[in-house]
């Protein structure tokens, strides 16, 4: 099998989802590039996680009570589904269409809220934010149960225009004024949440919708140009249609799912990093009537993805599910999974509780001293200990000589196991320095096979130390 | 399959009390799995919390009217600690077995919670647990334990010597996936909540096969991952239908009598949590519906106390709800 076809296949694998081991690269590679793709945008067609199996040895899986649950509950669903790519879409999808736990403090209103990107992430957008306009978790976030006829709430009408579907603006012009803000506004008037359960005695029970119509502003608004009794449905669907939204929604998928791009306020005025990449998506996004699931074909079969191997630095979501995936840990539920989890959060993405309703900064922003310290020293705590079925995979599957293995022959083995990664002349060079002052690698002996692990386990260390394994 | 059938009107059932509340400790459960009625009313609730808060696991000690006498038990692998604490049951000396499907053993405690032994490894080979369950007591105080990751039954002297075994993995007649629940009926039968193949089988006491009901599903006298059984003096069978977020009942010959979808009122000690937050009362009192903290949620344990009193392991409530049967 073609080193460059794998190549590819986990370049797919790590952006549509959270990386492959290698034996199940093979096995998409056998499958086809195309056919893989087709496979991930249709996880229907695939078998969801064993909610039964969770739920039996972690109570909390099915309480989902505190924030703590539902973090750990989505890792686990990150390193175990069949569905890579739906629970990759949540995770997008989230960092977009953000609600925090700050805020909410129920966390099973948190995990309700993610599940509607599971059912709708793939779907259809309009279909999206229409739903997410009235879900109470979304509702009670910004404020709109604080919306009423006589004293608008203008958060949600604001962040929907901005955040949700346009954006602020773009080629150097806005894409809304402030009066189609108060418009947005007073058609969402009445759009609220029932009083819901406290905690004690005996825990909360989730939320649920209300539309109130004493409390709605049935009069005439003008939104973007046109006017009419809007209510909160037809603005969605006038927001939907226009051309800055299959703009902002592909600029945001390229971010995503291909390269980093400037942070979202820059996008007003710096133009995308690769205009015809994104005509090719908007283009996709309103031919297809807003179906996310041609649309990531589209993406994932186009050359600019096939193209922009590690040009995204890796989220903590990413690196933490990742790594689990590779080292083949947690694959039916056991105890642990929570500090794994937290690993996230000290890394800088506290899952289901982004810092604004902005979400996070991506690309460089992930990277800071102390982030870069905590990823480093958790992969490393991982692909380091052979006791990891993933890791004595890497192991077993070297190739080389039994007898003498070249120190080039030996990074070059543990850099295509652990990804492909690709590294500089220079890391490589370091690398193959480190080889060599363990003396001569060697695998004809029993003695010499412990060694040979240990050694492995070492290089892999060092690989994910470096600048380039940081990268997607 | 049981015979469905409707109109069975010798006996009803009323709702007796709620017990209990969500607490990590003291007066309070916090994700209990199991519980245990000893001889002189002492109920004892194995709470396995949650792994972000370790400070739960504990076996609550309480009588049915909600007098606190404590607790004991921590979170650990050391002796007299537990990790995953599944099922809590008592011999004939009042003393108290708790299961741990994570260590793979049996700890043992007095009546009021001093450790006393622990027995029971690891492993697939006899007397080995893998995933231990559920452990009830015969009369003759022998143990059965469903060693859920090994598909099948063991029965052990109460010190923990092996005695014999009978069960394998499969959806067969007397085959089992993931057993959980047992309980032991007025005849020395075995029955158990064989909980991935959505059933409750009856085996005889040296493990024959004997005849087994219900199956996947949502109707009457169907399952979805039952995880508890019980039989009152009368030989009335109650199942916890978990994931049904319900408990049905039938007649010893498996005739589907009622199902208990949970009625619960404020506890005592709920009351008295209430009554110290003013503003929990406040909330609670904007909110018109409370239907949905009535009912069950995921109820994972039923056990018959000496009078007859049906009390139900409201797991994710925290709480413990009872019914009474009354005989006409």
């Amino acid at each position: 099998m073609a080193e460059s076809d794998i190549a590819l296949m986990a370049h797919l694998m790590r952006r549509a989802g959270f990386g492959a081991t290698r034996d199940e690269l093979e096995a998409y590679v056998a499958k086809g590039y195309e056919a893989t793709v087709d496979e991930l945008v249709h996880p229907e067609r695939q078998p969801d996680v064993d909610f039964d199996l969770m739920e039996r040895s972690l109570p909390e899986y099915g309480e989902l009570a505190g924030i703590e649950s539902n973090q750990q509950s989505w890792v686990y669903r990150m390193v175990n589904t069949k569905r890579p790519l739906q629970e990759k879409m949540t995770l997008f999808w989230h960092g977009i269409l953000c609600t925090g736990f700050a805020k909410i403090d129920y966390g099973r209103m948190m995990s309700i809220y993610a599940d509607l990107f599971r059912r709708k992430g793939l779907g259809n957008y309009r279909e999206l934010i229409m739903e997410l306009s009235s879900h109470p978790t979304m509702v009670y976030y910004l404020d709109n149960t604080d919306n009423h006829k006589d004293a608008i709430n203008e958060n949600y009408g604001r962040e929907l225009l901005e955040l949700f579907t346009l954006g602020v603006g773009m080629d150097g012009n806005f894409n809304y004024t402030e009066d189609d803000v108060k418009a947005a506004s007073r058609a969402f008037t009445g759009w609220s949440v029932n009083p819901a359960l406290p905690v004690f005695p005996y825990g909360r029970s989730p939320w649920s919708f209300r539309f109130d119509p004493t409390d709605h502003d049935d009069s005439e608004k003008t939104f973007l140009g046109k006017t009419g009794r809007w209510n909160g449905g037809d603005i969605v669907n006038m927001a939907v249609e226009q051309p800055a939204t299959a703009r902002f929604i592909s600029r945001h998928l390229y971010n995503f799912f291909v390269a980093d791009e400037p942070q979202v306020p820059a996008w007003k005025d710096t133009p995308p990093r690769d205009p015809e990449a994104i005509q090719i998506l908007e283009k996709a996004f309103v031919d297809s009537g807003y179906e996310m699931s041609e649309v990531m074909s589209t993406l994932f079969n186009s050359d600019f993805f096939k193209n922009a191997r590690f040009q995204k630095v890796k989220s903590p979501a990413e690196v933490v599910a990742g790594t689990i995936r590779l080292v083949k840990d947690h694959q039916q539920v056991k105890p642990g999974l929570f500090p794994v989890m937290k690993e996230c959060t000290f890394m800088g993405q506290d899952l289901l509780n982004p810092p604004t309703v902005e979400g996070w900064h991506t690309g460089r922003e992930w990277i800071d001293s102390g982030t870069l310290v905590e990823r480093i020293n958790f992969v490393a705590d991982q692909v380091g200990n052979l006791d990891l079925p993933g890791v004595q995979l890497i192991a077993s599957r070297m190739t080389g000589d039994n007898s003498i293995t070249s120190p080039e022959a030996f990074v070059d083995g543990c850099l295509s196991l652990i990804g492909p990664v690709e590294v500089s002349e220079k890391t490589k060079e370091a690398l193959v320095e480190h080889a060599k002052g363990g003396g001569e690698i060697r695998r004809g002996t029993e003695e010499e096979r412990s060694s040979f692990a240990r050694r492995v386990g070492e290089m892999l260390q060092l690989i994910v130390a470096t600048a380039e394994y940081q990268y997607n | 399959m049981s015979t469905i059938f409707f109109g069975i009107a010798d006996r009803t059932f009323v709702f007796d009390r709620t017990v209990g509340r969500a607490e990590f400790s003291g007066s309070g459960f916090r994700a209990p799995m199991d519980l245990a009625v000893a001889p002189d009313g002492r109920i004892y609730v194995a709470n396995r919390s949650w792994e972000y808060r370790p400070d739960g696991v504990r076996v609550t000690m309480l009588t049915i009217d909600e007098d606190y006498i404590g607790q004991f038990s921590s979170y650990g692998d050391g002796d007299g600690q537990l990790i995953w604490p599944s099922s809590v049951a008592v011999d004939s000396n009042q003393n108290v077995y708790v299961t741990d499907d994570h260590l793979n053993r049996v700890s043992v405690f007095d009546k009021d919670g001093q450790f006393l032994h622990k027995w029971g490894e690891a492993g697939s080979g006899d007397g080995q647990l893998n995933q231990p369950y559920c452990i009830r007591f015969d009369k003759e105080d022998n143990a059965y334990i469903s060693d859920s990751g090994n598909n099948r039954i063991q029965k052990f002297s109460k010190d923990g010597r092996f005695m014999s075994k009978f069960g394998q993995q499969g959806s067969r007649a007397g085959e089992l996936n993931l057993p959980w629940g047992i309980t032991i009926d007025n005849d020395g039968n075995i029955l158990v909540a064989d909980w991935r193949n959505d059933r409750i089988q009856k085996f005889s006491p040296d493990g024959q096969y004997l005849s087994d009901f219900g199956n996947t599903g949502t109707s009457v006298g169907q399952f979805r991952r039952p995880t508890g059984v019980a039989v009152d003096k009368d030989g009335d069978i109650y199942v916890a239908d978990w994931m049904n977020d319900r408990v049905q009942v039938f007649t010893g010959d498996a005739r589907y009598v009622t199902t208990f979808l949970g009625e619960a009122s404020l506890s005592k000690w709920g009351e008295e949590k209430l009554n110290s937050n003013p503003d929990m009362i406040r909330q609670r009192n904007m909110v018109q519906n409370k239907e949905a903290e009535r009912r069950l949620w995921r109820p994972k344990a039923v056990a018959v106390d000496s009078e007859g009193r049906v009390i139900i392991v409201d797991s994710n409530r925290q709480r413990l709800q009872v019914y009474r049967k009354e005989v006409r």
